[in-house]
């Protein structure tokens, strides 16, 4: 029996054609029906308008987008001998305004996708007010962003060189006070306990005095029995440099370093319908990428202990997305004691952008994972560009014998429903993948 | 209880960015309570897209974001269907950011077929154009209070005005320019020498388009803290028609006179005052704010 | 409101403010700039000394008020050709023209211009720093400028690299006339120094 579904509230829409038998969801194709181009439009632009375009990929993560232009544009600088200076200051403010916007992301997740899908699987209900805590804990994290972005979504503020912002300590006491409010709201509604306490965890024994919404969604994937499939590859991939994530791969135990030469695109398997989408693999092979790589990557205490008991199951993957968000505002933390006002916010490029011709690579990590720019630069003028973002890796859709990583973590589903949700434990993005 | 309006969000070609904005509104109980969502890609709502793509329902605002491709097939109906549909059930159409607006950034995915609602760039142009039910919120993307300002006039039944682009006056007869903390670096025409500074009018190196934007970004300050101006990145202009343009960072200038000039004023005032101005020297607006910072 | 007779004086005296502006400026070129004295110009115009200084208090100011009034007289001319639908290339030829039309026609503006405001400048930094006394005539040439780089004539390059290949070639060419140095009378050379500005401004 094939059975298509159109999946919405995600960012844009996909369309899974579920092959089902024996009860079983047996494949799954995973089709993008919507492309806006967004390669074709950067081409022939001036190499700054990328900061501009760019963060207009995805309404959602579009800081990301943001910072692998500007990687990607300052690596053509280095390739051409004209490497660009950046101060510790401006490092540490684009780490926070991009770790901020990881943080918005995950709790509108898991407020506005996660709880309401999970309630509706056990048809509890969830009352409006329920979920638009997810929304005003995002506009928290945004509020903090913004102080040094000047807005979110769709900033432009990191540039070659540095950041335009040029923040006293009047907006540095602002961002704490209101990282502090997110935190003491992070605290009360989702874990009930101390951040300090939460972050700290080593075994998952301890996850039972956790109170709080947190506790309950954990319940939820319990009873809906996640913690039973979603199994994927049990492979991960991590690309972008940050303090909070190291580039490597982690198969079978074994990490190792990556380089983005080993990262190749390959048309997505369809059976009738058009898909914008393009698998991204690494070594030929497909690999998850996103909270859970970067936590398993990382050697998280308490995401290694699920794995152990639950492996790389929808369970897992929901409660690694969530932590992240506590290790990241922990993390925020340290960066907003960290930033250094008397450093320059920006240090001019020795080379003017006009002369600059040849290749650039800038890779981050964006909430989903991985993201990817690769630019060639003509006389300053954007040749060509590239975009390979993490959804391309997680939701690659391969044939029946060697499928994506979310189609392998959908097969063997005892319904379409609970497949559906393994889907979304991705955290997906239509915009994002076709891009 | 009296029915509640039935508000209708509609996405055609987008990044989602304006409903992420939206989110950032801080009243949005008082939206899901006032109004009855029919679909909303994010939000709770009675209906599925699937269910909304069978023209079945009737909607009283049709609020649409993203540009407008009557090709484009959304959960198996055409765009053109589904906009006409929902378009003559309802009583206000409000495209919510620059591409639904004019067409924006995603007009250039496919220049031939793609427009916003009403309009293509400045020509009134598609669905909706010329019509009286429609509002245009452009920015890229529309500030949440604004959209929030929108319906709440609409659910209290107040008339909204509008300038000849459609966009209500109370938000867009301001320029992005009002309001900026660099104002007197503008006056007395002292440019910011780089990037990354609090001090220096960003107009003439850094392309700032704030003295020829319809926009109230720095009297209704973004995510209730802060403007790209204040943080020390240039206006793109992207309230107006024609944004994106190109080479956003750089002033476009013939001969170092800047092409364009402060919106209403004649070339001829600006430059005779830039003359002048610019031949003060003041000490004061030379040196950084705060010099111990640097 | 004022009254008619109120206006009248007020025209009067700024009337009364050009002629003086004139003489002196006779004056300064035949007799230079530092020789003539205050009093010599009231008593050519015919005014008490101590009614002189009503008009101008000081020699600095009359320096100043004349190279203003100067740049208003070459802007108002620029601002007619700016204003007509002419093309770039022939609003070349008009500019030169003018340029030497006044140079013939009063040439003391000029030299006022080339020998006293450009040779004098501790005169005028006080009260005339950058180019505040000039910006008449400065603003008609930049919007010449970029008129033509915006109709794709004329090349678009720094105002000021553009500006001395322009001001400085006619300036020249008046300065060697002054000189007596050019074989021919300077209207002769108008259409080939129009060309040659013509060819060096215009976009390759």
């Amino acid at each position: 029996m094939t059975i298509r579904k159109w999946i919405e509230q995600i960012e844009g829409e996909a369309s899974v054609q579920f092959e089902f038998e024996k009860n079983h969801v047996s494949f799954a194709t995973i089709a993008f029906p919507h492309t806006r181009g967004m390669e074709a439009i950067l081409q022939s632009k001036p190499a700054m308008d990328a900061l501009v375009i760019t963060p207009r990929v995805c309404g959602i993560c579009g800081h990301s987008h943001l910072f692998s232009a500007v990687r990607a544009i300052e690596s053509v600088y280095a390739n051409c001998g004209a490497p660009v200076e950046i101060s510790q200051k401006a490092e540490s403010i684009r780490e926070l305004t991009l770790t901020l916007e990881l943080i918005q992301n995950h709790l509108k997740w898991l407020y506005l996708v996660i709880y309401p899908e999970l309630s509706h699987m056990l048809q509890e209900k969830i009352a409006d007010s329920c979920r638009l805590k997810g929304a005003y804990a995002a506009s928290l994290a945004t509020k903090i962003l913004a102080i040094f972005a000047g807005q979110w979504p769709h900033s432009s503020y990191m540039i070659p060189g540095g950041v335009t912002c040029d923040p006293t300590h009047v907006d540095i006491i602002r961002a704490e006070g209101l990282l502090d409010e997110l935190i003491r709201w992070f605290e009360k509604e989702l874990i009930g306990i101390t951040l300090d306490e939460y972050v700290c965890y080593s075994s998952k024994k301890t996850f039972l005095t956790v109170t709080g919404d947190m506790k309950k969604i954990e319940n939820m994937l319990k009873r809906t029995k996640m913690h039973e499939q979603g199994f994927s590859y049990d492979r991960y991939l991590a690309m972008g440099e940050h303090e909070f994530s190291k580039p490597s791969k982690l198969v079978n135990r074994r990490m190792a370093k990556v380089h983005s030469k080993f990262v190749t695109l390959e048309e997505a398997y369809s059976i009738d319908e058009k898909t914008y989408a393009k698998n991204a693999l690494y070594h030929d092979d497909y690999f998850e990428t996103g909270p859970l790589a970067r936590t398993m990557i990382e050697g998280v205490p308490f995401i290694k202990q699920m794995y152990k008991n639950y492996r790389d199951s929808t369970y897992t993957r929901v409660m690694a997305r969530s932590y992240e968000a506590a290790l990241l505002l922990e993390h925020s933390k340290k960066l907003l004691q960290s930033i250094k006002l008397n450093e320059p916010s920006y240090i001019q490029p020795l080379k003017k952008i006009a002369t600059l011709s040849g290749e650039g690579i800038g890779i981050v990590e964006a909430p989903r994972g991985s993201l990817i720019h690769s630019v060639i630069l003509k006389n300053g003028i954007i040749d060509q560009y590239k975009l390979i973002t993490p959804t391309q890796w997680n939701l690659s859709c391969g044939s029946p014998e060697i499928p994506g990583p979310a189609q392998k973590a959908m097969i063997g589903s005892d319904s379409i429903e609970t497949a559906t949700f393994t889907f979304r434990s991705f955290d997906v993005c239509s915009v994002c993948t076709t891009h | 209880m009296k029915s509640r309006p039935k508000l209708l969000w509609l996405q055609g070609v987008t990044c989602n960015g304006n409903t992420h904005s939206f989110l950032n509104y801080p009243h949005l109980s008082y939206i899901l309570e006032t109004f009855e969502f029919l679909y909303h890609p994010i939000l709770p709502a009675t209906y599925t897209l699937e269910k909304i793509a069978s023209c079945t329902q009737s909607c009283d605002i049709l609020i649409f974001e993203g540009a407008y491709d009557p090709r484009m097939m959304r959960a198996g109906s055409r765009m053109e269907t589904l906009v006409q549909h929902y378009g003559s059930t309802a009583n206000t159409i409000i495209a919510v950011g620059s591409c639904a607006s004019f067409g924006g950034m995603f007009k250039q995915s496919d220049p031939e077929y793609i427009t916003g609602v009403g309009f293509d760039r400045e020509i009134a142009k598609g669905p909706f154009a010329k019509s009286n039910k429609l509002i245009n919120l452009s920015g890229c993307p529309i500030h949440p209070e604004w959209l929030g300002y929108t319906l709440r006039m609409i659910a209290d039944n107040k008339v909204i005005l509008i300038d000849e682009m459609h966009r209500p006056k109370e938000l867009y007869a301001y320029l992005a320019h009002h309001g900026c903390t660099r104002n007197e670096y503008f006056e007395w025409k002292v440019d910011a020498e780089h990037f990354g500074t609090k001090e220096g009018c960003l107009f003439y190196k850094q392309g700032c388009r704030g003295p020829m934007t319809h926009a109230s970004c720095n009297k209704i300050l973004w995510n209730d803290v802060s403007s790209k101006t204040r943080i020390g990145s240039p206006c793109f202009g992207c309230t107006e028609p024609d944004f994106p343009r190109t080479n956003m960072f750089e002033t476009k200038t013939n001969m170092s006179i800047p092409q364009d000039v402060p919106l209403g004023i004649s070339k001829r005032s600006y430059l005779t005052l830039t003359g002048i101005a610019k031949s003060f020297r003041i000490p004061r607006l030379e040196k950084r704010l705060i010099d111990d910072n640097t | 409101m004022k009254s008619e007779s109120e206006k009248s004086v007020r025209t009067k005296k700024e009337d009364r403010k050009t002629s003086i502006m004139q003489t002196a400026l006779k004056l300064f070129s035949s007799e230079g700039f530092y020789t003539t004295t205050m009093p010599a110009i009231a008593k050519k115009v015919g005014m008490s000394v101590g009614n002189f200084y009503n008009y101008f208090s000081s020699k600095d100011e009359l320096a100043k008020e004349i190279m203003l009034y100067i740049s208003s007289v070459l802007g108002e001319q620029l601002r007619e050709i700016n204003m007509s639908e002419k093309s770039v290339r022939e609003k070349i030829d008009m500019i030169v023209k003018m340029y030497f039309r006044i140079a013939q026609e009063r040439p003391e503006l000029i030299e006022y211009f080339l020998r006293i405001f450009l040779s004098n400048r501790e005169i005028f930094t006080k009260s005339c720093s950058g180019m505040v006394c000039v910006s008449d005539f400065v603003t008609e040439l930049m919007l010449f400028f970029d008129d033509g780089v915006q109709s794709g004539v004329l090349k678009d390059q720094d105002f000021f690299s553009a500006l001395g290949l322009f001001m400085g070639y006619l300036g020249g060419m008046v300065f060697l006339n002054g000189e007596e140095v050019l074989p021919q009378p300077l209207h002769d050379y108008e259409s080939a120094i129009a060309e040659n500005i013509y060819n060096a401004l215009r976009k390759q």
